[in-house]
């Protein structure tokens, strides 16, 4: 028998076009006003047994607050039934109540106790909250003189130190700096070793990974998946990085033409002394008029896996011939950092004599980059480096990894333990 | 049942709200928390110098006849408007926790019958230095402010409920409360309203709260046990009706904010 059960929920929500709140409003028009039916959730049936840490994923907008805000019985289905057993306790907000001018140690009983706490057990939790905040110097100053981090720790720690039946969080693990945060991981994990049932919402998919024993995907309101947390997670990053390579392409494809034609005027300009994204400067002698992101199979996208196979497809314009002709691109993160850059005189490569038009090809074997978002820029210059064409910054691809690595670049490595003699 | 049950629960949530509501009302004066004693002590005076020298009643002890019955007043008309926006007022917890709903307004009316608990400590000296004999029966304070308070209970809980709903709710209590004023015997003692309106100002239960305010305190009378027994049952109903109001529309509180 589950801890937590959903029987054929449906929530529906009344997107009132002109809400109308007025007793005169809704005399003159009638209650039936201009109003659009949105399915937040539709027939769903979950059953989550006791001691088990469940993870909801999905994509903004399929159903995942309103899961939980269903579970903690802040809102009620339009037809169904939810069924839940033992104390809950949900952190769908932190700091409920906090007032500026009280002290710490006020709000922690003004917090808990709208979280159900007696004063009796809030007194037998409040030397392990403070301890938890690591706010003991300022636990008896108000409110207001605390730093924002300060002020997430403090209701953090209040949240994460109950101790109910059933847990419910949403969102909210990103709090404070990376010590922190590793903090509250463990006091989950605890909290899942104390065999108390938990249920979390995030898109930090790699916590939810580490965290849970089952993930529950939601998709446009439907339960899409359930199963074991690796399984699950491993076929969402999967599915996610196809779609957000859509939709980025289309994006990209747009600003990059009327970046192009708004950046016409200007193209003989020289070559500004702090290239900025978006910056396109030259002589235009030769175009560059299209680029192409691929991935093997020579299918366009903008979105890789870290180590995966990437064509560049560079189309190109000649006003008039010339054989003084290099092609270059250039990596680099959103702050500007340089990652990687070369070009085709730097590769010693040479192409002869090239056509008035076409395309130029460079294949990356393995996209060895971390996790993160890049720019990209493609040139075409001469040898001396006047340019014809250089585009800085106009494209960005997405890396994703199931890694959780820092840097920039992925170096291969392998770890071992040293034998003696060897 | 259940429900009391989890209501108890969030005794302590209750005891903060009305806590903070106390200490922040003041918020930024310079005299903070005294102003609840000064408040009641200040319209006293004006009152007592109003009616003394200015407009002469014709009731002995008419100061006191008048303060006896605005405390409670004072009482049943905060808590009533505090509570018409205390859900929207409170909307982003409402939103984002669950907690028994019915916290808020109860919260609002304990309030108030806190601030007329301290109003009492300006008003028994009062009494004394107007020359009006203590007697026993003020012991009957409790039971009377019990009774009133599930009446005003019973209206905040009915109030919050549908001013959700419907915002005009606010524009029409707060009329109501103003003509209320003048149909409850605050001013004037029933009697000296014309014969033939006195029966629909016995129909205002506030009228008999108001009365047996003034019998345990000036008077030194005991109530009739009908009024105990009348009123006692009316509140019970009102705050059963207000309570069920507020609970069968309290479910989508989160989705119409």
């Amino acid at each position: 028998m589950g801890v937590i059960e959903l029987n054929d929920v449906t929530k529906k929500y009344i997107v009132h076009k002109d809400k109308r709140v007025t007793l005169k409003e809704k005399v003159l028009f009638g209650f039936r006003s201009a109003k659009e039916e949105y399915v937040a959730l539709d027939g769903v049936s979950i059953n989550i047994e006791p001691g088990l840490t469940v993870g909801i994923v999905g994509r903004n907008g399929s159903g995942k607050s309103t899961m939980l805000k269903l579970i903690s019985r802040i809102i009620y289905p339009t037809s169904g039934s939810v069924k839940v057993r033992g104390k809950v306790s949900s952190l769908l907000e932190l700091g409920a109540g906090f007032h500026p001018d009280f002290t710490g140690r006020e709000n922690i009983y003004m917090n808990a106790s709208i979280l159900g706490f007696s004063k009796k057990e809030i007194d037998r939790m409040l030397d392990k909250i403070i301890e938890f905040s690591e706010l003991e110097a300022f636990i008896d100053n108000p409110l207001r003189s605390y730093s924002s981090g300060m002020y997430m720790r403090l209701a953090f720690s209040v949240a994460i130190s109950v101790d109910p039946d059933i847990l419910l969080i949403d969102e909210i693990l990103a709090v404070g700096d990376v010590s922190f945060q590793k903090k509250c991981i463990n006091r989950l994990k605890e909290l899942k070793r104390n065999k108390k049932t938990i249920v979390i919402v995030s898109h930090d998919n790699l916590t939810l990974e580490q965290l849970c024993d089952q993930i529950i995907w939601l998709k446009d309101g439907k339960v899409h998946k359930t199963g074991p947390a690796k399984e699950v997670i491993n076929d969402y990053i999967d599915f996610m990085s196809k779609a957000e390579g859509r939709k980025h392409d289309l994006k990209q494809r747009v600003q990059q033409n009327a970046d192009a034609s708004e950046k016409q005027g200007q193209a003989q300009k020289p070559e500004p002394e702090n290239p900025k994204p978006g910056n396109r400067w030259g002589n235009e002698k030769i175009k560059i008029v299209d680029v192409r992101i691929c991935g093997r199979d020579m299918a366009e996208r903008y979105s890789f896996n870290s180590g995966e196979s990437v064509i560049f497809k560079i189309a190109y314009e000649m006003v008039e011939k010339t054989e003084d002709v290099v092609f270059g691109f250039r990596i680099t993160t959103h702050d500007g950092i340089n990652c990687y850059g070369s070009n085709t005189y730097l590769d010693q490569v040479s192409f002869g004599e090239l056509p008035m038009s076409g395309t130029v090809c460079c294949k990356i074997d393995r996209l060895d980059l971390v996790e993160g978002n890049y720019l990209l820029d493609f040139a075409i210059v001469q040898m001396d480096g006047t340019a014809y064409d250089y585009y800085c910054g106009g494209y960005s691809i997405q890396v994703m990894s199931k890694t959780r690595d820092t840097g920039i670049a992925k170096l291969p490595h392998a770890w071992f333990v040293e034998k003696n003699g060897t | 049942m259940s429900r009391l049950k989890e209501l108890y629960l969030y005794r302590q949530m209750l005891s903060s709200l009305v806590l903070t509501d106390l200490r922040t009302r003041y918020k930024g004066s310079v005299l903070g928390f005294l102003w609840t004693f000064l408040n009641p002590l200040l319209m006293l005076i004006v009152y007592t110098f109003v009616f003394s020298n200015i407009l002469r009643a014709n009731i002995e002890n008419y100061p006191m006849f008048l303060f006896v019955a605005i405390l409670p007043w004072i009482f049943f008309q905060s808590s009533v408007q505090n509570s018409i926006n205390i859900i929207i007022r409170n909307g982003n917890m409402v939103k984002k926790i669950y907690f028994p709903r019915e916290v808020l307004p109860i919260s609002a009316v304990a309030g108030g019958a806190v601030n007329y608990l301290f109003g009492l400590m300006i008003l028994i000296p009062a009494l004394l230095i107007f020359g009006i004999s203590i007697k026993a029966t003020i012991l009957l304070i409790p039971v009377i402010l019990l009774i009133q308070s599930l009446l005003t209970l019973g209206i905040s809980f009915a109030v919050a409920a549908l001013n959700v709903y419907f915002r005009d709710v606010e524009h029409i209590v707060s009329f109501m409360l103003q003509l209320g004023f003048y149909v409850t015997p605050i001013i004037f003692p029933v009697n000296l309203f014309p014969e033939k309106f006195q029966p629909f100002f016995k129909l205002n239960p506030l009228t008999g709260i108001m009365e047996a305010y003034r019998d345990v305190m000036i008077y030194g009378k005991i109530p009739e046990m009908s009024f105990f027994v009348i009123h006692g049952m009316l509140g019970f109903i009102v705050l059963i009706i207000g309570w069920v109001i507020f609970y069968s529309l309290q479910k989508n509180f989160a989705d119409e904010l």
